[in-house]
């Protein structure tokens, strides 16, 4: 049972008569007249046990953009309902108003949205709707809380989707569709034609040209069908957060623009997420639309607390594509935690495959380095030159074992990425 | 239906409701995705069995509270514990001289309010004892109960109460302490044959001057008696009243006078004033008169209203929900608590290393110098290119700074440096 606000109201008009008729007797007759009120209305109330609710939610949302969850509420009772619900949406959902009136007519269904706008990347969770059903009145309401649990997926917002068109035209350009064709632009051959001014001598075709009159000259094009494995790590390194984000989310910004892009540029994407085992894997030969599949999977991926055991990556990569292939590792550079896990690991993944190793660097940390105006202040300089002297002793480890090593701040990390892969296609080396 | 749910218990219980209209049902929620959930599953008289259930360690603790709070205030009425109070047999208390009284056949009688005192001094021949230790009574008020009483004994009274007297009795101040206690006990040595018929009493208390002084002594303030009385002993102040206590009843002639003072007659009003016998002083008007009848009602009634709003205010829509938070921490964090522990433990020269080979590093890199080059050959490649004495550039980079005053500058002299020694 619930009281409302009219009846503090009519209680306030009470101060009438017990300033008219001053003693006892006005404040009893008074608190009889309300509960006398309060209880009438209470029993003509609808009762809200018999309100069937019928939540419908898409399936995803992206992150940063608005959805609706729509109620379709039926008064099941012989009475009119006047109720007030609210959905117990957790916070993040952003649920703009959660707390709705409705008033429905016998045996009839109404509609009713909430607008959400998601904070937060993962699976949102609402359990319970509450109902309150107010009587005729409106000075006493029943209210029950109903277990009507709903999912929302909240995907990645893939802000990087911006540089997705300049990327592909550099990756065009590759192609044997622009007119000046560079030596290196791709290794498979392609096709003969006609020379014409500005190619480059070298790629003229002696053999063809003395078969014709005409200089012909050869075009490469970039190499086909071949394979790129994003292993994402999801260890606790993954959980630090470098300016507004964690290194999880720029992780996930990077994978979807190279996933993108490699699958456009006509090769075969494989994505795995990682810690001690594996989290998510999307196959671009799968059924289905790749980005799709791919914001879906990495949807609920959370940074654990544990150790990512890089010695299992090998064999996980070898089951995803048995060929050589582009791996590409998204990871932290911290000291420690390279050295132990990722060092040992990689020879195993570079004689079989070419490896690029991505990772966040903190622009926090030059911040850090380049403020010496305390003795406070030098001490954060020398602790955070220890740190980026220690990243690029372990950046140049890497690189020593064969990986190419992109470090980049997190709005860079993406296209940064994305270049070094347009270059290892065009030199070929996938 | 069958239809699971988790109950606020926490346990998961399958509870088969009625859904009638099962059709309709059906019809409307073609187009909706999930399954239709109607209820809690449970009904309104489970819905109040839970929250009594629930409630119920809250009702037992507010109940042992109050029992708690109940007995403190039974047990702490009783004014056994007040000292020289008749019914108090610790060592502050008077009981014994009161029982002693009694057994004699003196009639102990004990007031509990001004008027009712009066009344008892009026009924007959009595001795008034008026302990007021806390001065509640006023001067008329304490004049008024004298001239009634046949005898009275004032236990120390203040200044105050004694200018409405008709003996002229002031107080002269408190004994000086005497913490060796060596003095012997003051001698009556006046013309009262009660005083005198107790010899010596124990000296503690205040003296006050009078017509008739007995057991002198010197005070700061001046000289006078223990205990001092009218001249025709009708009204006596007794400045030491300690010696009536339990602790001291039996000490030199303190019995002796105790009995001769309060047993004179055959009724003994022992009277202890409380606050409720403070008199209001001057003519004004009580303000709650001023007030129309109604305003109380109307507080009452107001309070009624509060507590309804509180209760319209205080109820949620439903339970809270909860947010599952991830992990997160900042990814700087490791450098920073590194900065404390270099400072924590004053490794100047730690650090000065470290910001020493960070600049080596990038300045290897601008000049294009092989970085696992020597210092001295970056130093080399940096004075040909900045133009500066090679020794110089050594004394800036190679020296290594001891406390923290001169690291900062040192340390602000490499930025300087490296921003000097520009890229070709």
């Amino acid at each position: 049972m619930v009281i409302t606000g009219r009846l503090v109201l009519l209680a306030l008009l009470g101060v009438v008569p017990v300033i008219v008729y001053p003693g006892i007797t006005s404040i009893l007759l008074w608190a009889l007249l309300l509960t006398v009120l309060a209880i009438l209305d209470l029993a003509l109330a609808a009762v809200p046990r018999r309100l069937g609710i019928t939540r419908t939610l898409p399936d995803g949302v992206r992150l940063g953009e608005e959805c609706d969850s729509a109620l379709v509420l039926r008064n099941d009772t012989q009475r009119r309902m006047r109720a007030t619900f609210r959905e117990a949406w957790q916070p993040s959902a952003g649920a703009r108003n959660p707390e709705q009136s409705v008033d429905l007519p016998r045996g009839e269904a109404r509609r009713r949205t909430v607008r959400l706008r998601p904070v937060r990347r993962g699976i949102l969770r609402v359990d319970t709707v509450t109902v309150r059903s107010a009587g005729p009145l409106g000075l006493a309401a029943r209210q029950i809380t109903v277990p009507a649990p709903g999912v929302l997926r909240v995907l990645p917002a893939f802000h990087s989707k911006r540089h997705l068109p300049s990327k592909l035209r550099k990756l065009r350009e590759l192609d044997g569709r622009s007119a000046v064709q560079l030596r290196g632009a791709g290794t498979e051959f392609d096709s003969l034609r006609d020379y014409v001014r500005g190619d480059d001598v070298r790629s003229i075709d002696w053999r063809a040209t003395a078969r014709r009159r005409d200089t012909v000259v050869r075009t490469w094009r970039p190499e086909r069908d071949r394979r790129v494995v994003v292993v994402l790590d999801m260890s606790r390194t993954s959980a630090g957060r470098i300016l507004d984000e964690p290194r999880l989310d720029t992780g996930i910004e990077a994978a979807l623009l190279l996933s993108v892009l490699a699958e456009r540029g006509g090769d075969k994407v494989h994505f795995l997420a990682f810690d001690r085992r594996l989290r998510a894997r999307v196959d671009s030969t799968a059924r289905g639309n790749l980005l799709r599949s791919l914001v879906t999977a990495m949807a609920p991926l959370e940074p654990e607390l544990i150790e990512a055991d890089w010695s299992r990556v090998p064999a996980e990569v070898r089951a995803a594509s048995p060929h050589r292939s582009l791996v590409v590792l998204l990871t932290s550079l911290d000291s420690g935690s390279v050295e132990e896990g990722l060092l040992p690991a990689l020879p195993g993944l570079t004689e079989r495959h070419v490896v690029v190793v991505a990772s966040v660097r903190d622009p926090r940390l030059e911040e850090l380095r380049a403020d010496r105006s305390t003795a406070s202040a030098t001490f954060r300089a020398a602790a955070a030159e220890r740190a980026l002297l220690d990243r690029a002793a372990v950046a140049q480890q890497l690189r020593l074992l064969g990986a190419e090593v992109v470090d980049a701040e997190p709005a860079e990390l993406p296209p940064r990425l994305a270049d070094t892969y347009i270059r290892l296609k065009a030199a070929g080396r996938l | 239906m069958s239809v699971r749910t988790r109950r606020p218990g926490g346990t998961a219980m399958s509870v088969r409701t009625r859904r009638p209209g099962a059709s309709a049902v059906a019809a409307s929620v073609d187009d909706a995705g999930g399954p239709e959930a109607m209820g809690d599953g449970g009904s309104a008289g489970a819905t109040a069995r839970h929250r009594v259930r629930r409630a119920r360690p809250l009702v037992v603790g507010a109940a042992a509270l109050a029992v708690i709070v109940l007995i403190t205030l039974l047990s702490g009425t009783g004014e056994e514990g007040a000292p020289l109070s008749p019914e108090n047999p610790g060592p502050e208390g008077a009981r014994g001289v009161a029982q002693v009284l009694a057994d004699e056949g003196v009639d102990v009688q004990r007031p509990g309010s001004f008027d009712e005192a009066l009344a008892l001094l009026d009924a007959g021949p009595a001795t008034l004892f008026l302990n007021d230790a806390r001065q509640y009574l006023s001067a008329t008020q304490v004049a008024t109960l004298t001239a009634a009483a046949d005898r009275s004994v004032l236990a120390t009274p203040g200044a105050r109460q004694l200018t409405a007297l008709e003996e002229d009795i002031e107080l002269v101040g408190p004994l000086p302490f005497d913490p060796g206690n060596d003095t012997p006990p003051p001698e009556a040595a006046c013309t009262d044959s009660r005083a005198s018929a107790a010899g010596t009493i124990t000296a503690t208390g205040s003296l006050y001057s009078g017509p008739v002084e007995c057991f002198p002594s010197a005070a700061d303030d001046g000289t006078g008696g223990l205990y001092v009385t009218s001249t025709e002993g009708s009204v006596g102040v007794l400045g030491a009243p300690a010696v009536l206590a339990n602790r001291s009843i039996t000490a030199d002639g303190n019995a002796a006078l105790a009995l001769q003072l309060l047993g004179f007659s055959p009724a003994l009003v022992w009277f202890e004033p409380t606050g409720a016998d403070v008199v209001a002083v001057g003519e004004g008007i009580d303000p709650l008169t001023l007030l129309p009848p109604w305003v109380d009602v109307l507080l009452v009634w107001l309070l009624v209203c509060a507590v309804l709003a509180m209760l319209w205010r205080g109820r949620r829509m439903g339970p809270l929900a909860t947010e599952p938070l991830p992990v997160l921490v900042r990814a700087a964090e490791t450098a920073e608590g590194r900065a404390r522990l270099y400072q924590d433990a004053r490794s100047v020269e730690h650090a000065a290393a470290t910001l020493r080979s960070g600049t080596l590093t990038r300045l290897a890199r601008r000049l294009r110098v092989d970085r696992s080059a020597p210092a001295s050959e970056i130093i080399a490649a940096a004075a040909h290119r900045s133009g500066r004495p090679r020794d110089e550039l050594e004394a800036r980079l190679l020296h290594s700074p001891t406390t923290n005053r001169e690291l900062v500058p040192w340390s602000q002299g490499l930025l300087d440096l490296e921003k000097e020694i520009t890229p070709p």
